[in-house]
């Protein structure tokens, strides 16, 4: 399902915040999320970004997603009939600790994106160094 | 606008919708997403000097699944969007986007070239080329000189001869009242 209704998100990123404020439109793109043995994946809808205009970046345990759309209509054509806008994609996700944050992939295929997040090896203890003074 | 020439078949609840939409902006709503009764996929038209262009957002649609038929003068989209096949429902955390199959059918104005309809497909925007057949050029009807004349000369004889036979009749009558008298 695509959404045409602006949404003017209440806190975007220090980073995206110039960008978004140039910004007619800016969606929340519908997703899916699901689990499978090796962590989860998550599909986001986003037709018309690419790999070049996509921004992908995980910030503490956020992950946000940043996509920018380049209508591929010549800017002399008229608008005759209209049933969904053209803008941009932005939507942020809170990622659990039990995700494996360096080893998260990502790809574009037709429009969608896809992200994978796998589980973080669990039961592996992190020695802390302690120092001495 | 030319395009409301040949009947507007491609939105005829336009203004509806348009006001529908002003009128949801308006309402500031905080759930995005899903319009209920919204077709999918959503299609934008645009019209430039020799086409028109129909967009449709369709992500996720593999090229080899998307079918488009032109039969007169109605485009026929169809698709499947499959890519989370094989996922047990009890595994989605999140289910919001569109799964499955879709067709959508637009019916097209007379002025295009069907034969020559063609299509890209990009990053899961579908943009469809509809040329304008050449609009004819309007023919000039000759007119002949010396029909219009004999006709208007035609006209005036009989006229004339209308007026003279009132003439005629008014001085018959005139006669005859005479007489009677």
């Amino acid at each position: 399902m695509n959404e045409s209704l602006p949404q003017h998100n209440p806190e975007p990123q220090s980073e995206l915040a110039a960008e978004l404020a140039q910004e007619r439109y800016v969606f929340t793109p519908p997703i899916d999320i699901y689990e499978t043995e090796e962590g989860m994946v998550l599909h986001a809808d986003l037709p018309g970004v690419s790999s070049d205009t996509l921004e992908l970046q995980v910030q503490d345990n956020k992950l946000t997603l940043f996509g920018r759309v380049k209508p591929p209509i010549p800017e002399e054509a008229q608008l005759l009939h209209k049933e969904y806008e053209v803008g941009s994609f932005l939507r942020s996700f809170i990622l659990s600790d039990q995700v494996d944050y360096d080893n998260i992939s990502a790809s574009m295929n037709h429009g969608v994106l896809k992200v994978v997040l796998p589980k973080a090896q669990r039961g592996e203890a992190r020695r802390i160094p302690i120092a001495t003074s | 606008m030319a395009f409301f020439r040949w009947g507007h078949p491609w939105s005829p609840l336009g203004d509806l919708e348009r006001e529908v939409d002003r009128f949801l902006r308006g309402m500031n709503l905080s759930i995005h997403g899903i319009r209920p009764g919204r077709q999918f996929p959503a299609i934008n038209i645009y019209e430039l000097e020799d086409e028109f262009l129909l967009t449709a957002e369709i992500p996720g649609t593999n090229p080899d699944e998307l079918e488009l038929t032109v039969e007169t003068g109605l485009l026929t989209l169809k698709g499947v969007r499959n890519d989370v096949k094989g996922v047990p429902d009890e595994k989605f955390r999140r289910q919001e986007r569109f799964r499955g199959t879709w067709q959508r059918s637009v019916s097209l104005p007379d002025r295009i070239l069907e034969e020559k309809l063609h299509a890209e497909f990009n990053n899961g925007i579908l943009l469809i080329h509809l040329p304008k057949a050449q609009q004819p050029e309007p023919r000039r009807i000759q007119i002949v000189d010396q029909q219009k004349t004999l006709s208007s000369v035609d006209s005036a004889e009989s006229q004339t001869k209308k007026t003279t036979r009132n003439i005629e009749v008014f001085n018959d009558d005139q006669k005859s009242s005479s007489e009677t008298t």
